[in-house]
């Protein structure tokens, strides 16, 4: 194993155990299963005789309202057409991902202008081996809260009696995949800024950027984005992880499998060339504080 | 073992190491002397690979070094001048070197680390507090526990930066005396300082810098000597006869006489050791002189003495300016 890969492996190893230390990580879990918890018992009493019906619970009416409002009933009813598992899963992911991704921004910058990486720099650990072991340890964290999202939803859909169905592993694959690339943007945006404040300000924007893209396109409003900014919405949906999402879910929909798969391998591609690009721009700027 | 071959760094106009060329042997203490912002930090940042040089190439263990050789950083130890604790305080003294063992893959290397560990820290006198969290150091434990992190996995090339600053008169002898300890099993020691007093006890040789550019590189003993202008002889005598300090400057060596009580001080030329020829005059006077000695110029003078009264001399002496 090169020295580089090792001092990563190394270095995520303790920061996945510091994670478990610190209540930051507990309490976006918590947050991201109770909001499940919720959500699936608000579905449950929106279903009537003729099926899911929103307007039977407050909680669903309100999200159904700003759903249809925002991506068109035609959306809202794929979205709940084989149960509340996919919007479930979507938003109990949110918390943990924020945790962690804006907790990597934070860290990252802090610990660059503190001369914490220099420190380390001094063995045999350079900028490229800290902001992988940032990755890795977003990755295993994200994995592990998957895998235990996985048994809570499994055993809320036993218990009312629902199932889970196969999209939802389809859509689970591809919003793994999803949160990758944007852990890697988070990297790069740590790297390339100088303050914690200004890369979590510049995180922030981008995910906002992408998702005024994505609703763009949904909505009415996507003519006049179109019409107006087709170059810069064309081009930010290249790198933008909530695009190729909402394309491989469209793909597994219509039955394109092998689609889905390109989809997956872009977003991976996508990955490395972001984590290519941080190691060019921290080899040239260096970790001196 | 460490060379460096026309070395300069500059920031923007301004020039912070200036063509410098070092030249440091295996097995030697080897002081970097200069005032703040001199050039000292930022030659060392080159030296460890953090900061790119503008020109100038340096070489570790006779290879050209970049910072992409991961590999030669195994060689080299570092004690940095600010220590960046605030994100490892949560670990204790034991944990802190364990991360450091794992970095450097010391299981692997050596087997059980663990042993190596407890020497070290026995060493400094931290093994009593192994298992307390760094949040509750002192500043001076912080510094001995920097100082065992860089041993850790027994570099052949140590770089300290202001390694003893911070630390009472006990933990200055005890850093003092593992830095002794270390260079005799043959590790070379890049120490930078402005703590001349001490670099005095320590180095082999020393090299001053000031305002980026190299003026002294010598050993310890002729960089003195050569600093030396004339020398002074203190002389005790049981009793002082009145107008002594006049009569005496018959001898055509002396300078300048002054008295102090039952002392002579007598100015001589430094072209060599004129005491034998002093109390050879005394002793015919009837005079029995109960002590010769000859006042040596600290290292503290001679510091002083370069960077800020007197360049020319030290440009005389074979500095380059």
């Amino acid at each position: 194993m090169s020295f580089r890969m090792h001092a990563a492996l190394v270095i995520a190893k303790r920061r996945i155990f510091e994670s478990y230390l610190s209540p930051g990580y507990y309490i976006a879990q918590a947050v991201g299963l109770l909001l499940s918890y919720f959500l699936i018992s608000g579905f449950v009493s929106s279903i009537d005789s003729s099926g899911f019906n929103y307007m039977l619970n407050p909680l669903y009416e309100l999200i159904g309202r700003s759903l249809s409002g925002t991506f068109g009933l035609t959306f809202l009813k794929k979205l709940f057409a084989s149960g509340p598992f996919q919007f479930v899963f979507y938003v109990s992911i949110i918390p943990v991902f924020l945790y962690l991704s804006l907790s990597t921004v934070f860290h990252f910058c802090l610990e660059k202008k503190v001369g914490a990486i220099e420190l380390l720099t001094y063995g045999p650990v350079d900028g490229t081996s800290y902001f992988l072991a940032f990755f890795i340890k977003d990755m295993v964290l994200t994995i592990l809260y998957l895998l235990l999202l996985i048994l809570f939803l499994s055993a809320a859909a036993l218990l009312n009696n629902l199932v889970l169905g196969l999209a939802f592993f389809y859509v689970l694959v591809v919003v793994f995949f999803m949160m990758m690339l944007l852990y890697t943007i988070s990297i790069m945006i740590s790297v390339l800024t100088d303050s914690s404040a200004s890369a979590i300000a510049l995180y922030i924007a981008v995910i906002f950027l992408f998702l005024i893209v994505l609703m763009g396109s949904f909505t009415i409003i996507s003519t006049y984005i179109t019409s107006f900014s087709s170059v810069l919405s064309w081009v930010i949906n290249w790198v933008s992880p909530f695009f190729y999402g909402g394309l491989a879910i469209s793909f597994i929909e219509a039955g394109y499998i092998v689609n889905y798969l390109l989809i997956l391998l872009v977003m991976t591609v996508l990955s490395c060339l972001f984590l290519l690009l941080s190691h060019l721009v921290i080899k040239v700027k260096g970790v001196h504080s | 073992m460490i060379r460096t071959r026309g070395l300069v760094k500059k920031y923007g106009s301004f020039t912070a190491v200036d063509n410098l060329d070092l030249n440091i042997s295996a097995g030697e203490i080897y002081g970097f002397l200069g005032p703040n912002g001199a050039g000292k930090t930022s030659t060392m940042l080159m030296l460890l690979g953090i900061v790119k040089p503008t020109a100038g190439e340096i070489f570790l263990f006779n290879e050209k070094y970049t910072p992409d050789k991961l590999d030669m950083r195994n060689k080299i130890g570092v004690v940095p001048e600010k220590h960046p604790y605030g994100v490892w305080t949560w670990m204790t003294a034991f944990e802190y070197m364990q991360l450091f063992a794992d970095l450097f893959d010391l299981k692997r290397i050596h087997g059980n680390c663990n042993d190596r560990i407890e020497y070290l820290l026995l060493q400094v006198d931290l093994y009593g507090v192994r298992n307390k969290r760094i949040a509750e150091f002192s500043r001076g434990m912080l510094q001995k526990l920097s100082i065992i992190r860089a041993l850790l996995h027994d570099p052949d090339i140590l770089f300290l930066d202001e390694p003893i600053s911070g630390l009472d008169p006990i933990g200055i002898k005890q850093i003092r005396n593992l830095i002794l300890a270390e260079n005799r099993e043959g590790r070379t020691i890049f120490i930078s300082s402005h703590l001349l007093s001490e670099m005095e006890k320590l180095c082999h040789r020393i090299a001053i810098i000031y305002k980026g550019k190299l003026l002294a590189e010598d050993s310890m003993n002729s960089l003195l000597a050569k600093l030396v202008k004339d020398r002074e002889i203190l002389i005790d005598l049981e009793t002082l006869p009145h107008n002594i300090g006049n009569t005496i400057k018959e001898l055509p060596f002396i300078l300048d006489t002054t008295t102090n009580g039952n002392t002579l001080a007598i100015k001589v030329s430094k072209e060599r050791d004129f005491r034998k020829d002093i109390s050879g005059y005394l002793i015919n006077k009837g005079l029995i002189p109960l002590r010769i000695e000859e006042t040596a110029l600290s290292l503290e003078e001679a510091f002083v003495t370069i960077t800020n009264e007197n360049i020319d001399l030290f440009t005389e002496i074979g500095g380059r300016e």
